[in-house]
């Protein structure tokens, strides 16, 4: 369950912006998830919900923006998307690092990102 | 009683705010780093599900390497500390009880980090807790991640935790020696490995026979 720590890390930074900005409300709050990240939502939703519990930001929701990967591949120079593992026997294809164009080990450039990308409230 | 504000639209306000929430650990992994290199020390974060072999491992390598360089071990337990005591016959051992946390952070290395004399270490073997999903983000500050994966497991262990493959730098096939009676093959494994990551180092091993440590050990070394 690191959906808690990230969840509590969110709540801390939030309220922290609240008490700052002397804010009344916060409606929702919007985050940036790569798709490297194997951050579940709704689990994130859920503890997200349960810590806010009795805060002053009991009230918002929790917004996603799911940003997809790009690698690099040090060894053809390959940028783009990266290669997905189709009958790895999961319900939904299996990233990988490995290089769409020539098999080898590629670099992660996009898609681990984890962050708070707005907060919208009322003044 | 709960209360519900409407806003009306006009007293909306967005701000946008790009604060990465991983970032006070990721600071914090980058101190210790800071402290280790200050002090030729190598930390090696050790990762794998409950009963794949990690402390067994840790035993095996630290027994082979502790009469040539100075090792101490940081053993990451949610509660007990049984894997700590078996291992600190032979070197210094930090016990880092996450009570029931489910993986290590950086703050709590840092912690075992100014508790541990590091002159004269060479390497620390950190023990991360048993959980193949949860340490992957949250780095500690160590130069490198080994993943154990036993073959007791299972033959489709790679590919059902493909996030922790994907940040591991070395992967470790453990209990080969048990590979036939499970009918798995380690050569499968290692391909859904390679398959995650190509080029990256697999080493099978058996710490009852003793197979593959000596390649683990040269590895460790070397990083």
């Amino acid at each position: 369950m690191h959906e808690l720590s990230i969840a509590t890390s969110i709540v801390e930074s939030v309220l922290e912006f609240v008490e700052k900005h002397d804010i009344k409300e916060v409606v929702e709050v919007r985050l940036l998830i790569g798709e490297l990240m194997g951050v579940e939502q709704e689990q994130l939703r859920f503890c997200y919900s349960a810590i806010t519990k009795e805060t002053a930001i009991e009230n918002s929701t929790l917004e996603f923006d799911r940003i997809g990967a790009s690698v690099y591949c040090p060894h053809c120079n390959y940028r783009g998307g990266p290669k997905y593992w189709d009958d790895a026997l999961s319900f939904m294809p299996v990233i990988t690092l490995q290089c769409p164009e020539c098999g080898r080990a590629v670099e992660a450039t996009q898609g681990t990102e984890c962050a708070i990308k707005a907060i919208r409230y009322v003044a | 009683m709960i209360q519900t504000i409407e806003a009306s639209p006009d007293e909306i306000y967005d701000i946008e705010l790009e604060h990465s929430l991983l970032e006070a650990n990721a600071r914090l992994a980058k101190e210790n780093r800071a402290l280790l290199d200050r002090h030729g020390v190598t930390a090696i974060d050790v990762m794998g599900a409950i009963g794949s072999g990690k402390t067994t491992l840790i035993g095996c390598i630290v027994s082979r390497l502790k009469d040539q360089v100075g090792v101490a071990v940081f053993n990451g337990d949610a509660t007990t500390s049984s894997d700590a005591d078996l291992i600190a016959q032979s070197v210094p051992v930090v016990q880092i009880a996450t009570i029931n946390g489910c993986h290590l952070d950086a703050n709590l290395v840092g912690k075992a980090l100014h508790k541990t004399e590091l002159q004269g270490l060479r390497l620390i073997l950190i023990e991360n807790i048993g959980n193949l999903i949860c340490p992957a983000e949250f780095p500690l500050g160590s130069k490198a991640r080994v993943v154990v994966v036993s073959v007791t497991e299972g033959q489709y262990m790679v590919r059902k935790h493909p996030h922790m493959f994907l940040g591991a730098d070395v992967v470790v096939i453990n209990k080969v020696d048990l590979a036939e009676a499970m009918q798995v093959k380690v050569e499968d494994l290692t391909r859904d490995v390679h398959t995650l990551k190509p080029d990256i180092k697999v080493i099978p091993t058996s710490c009852k026979d003793g197979t593959g440590l000596e390649a683990v050990a040269d590895v460790l070394l070397a990083l």
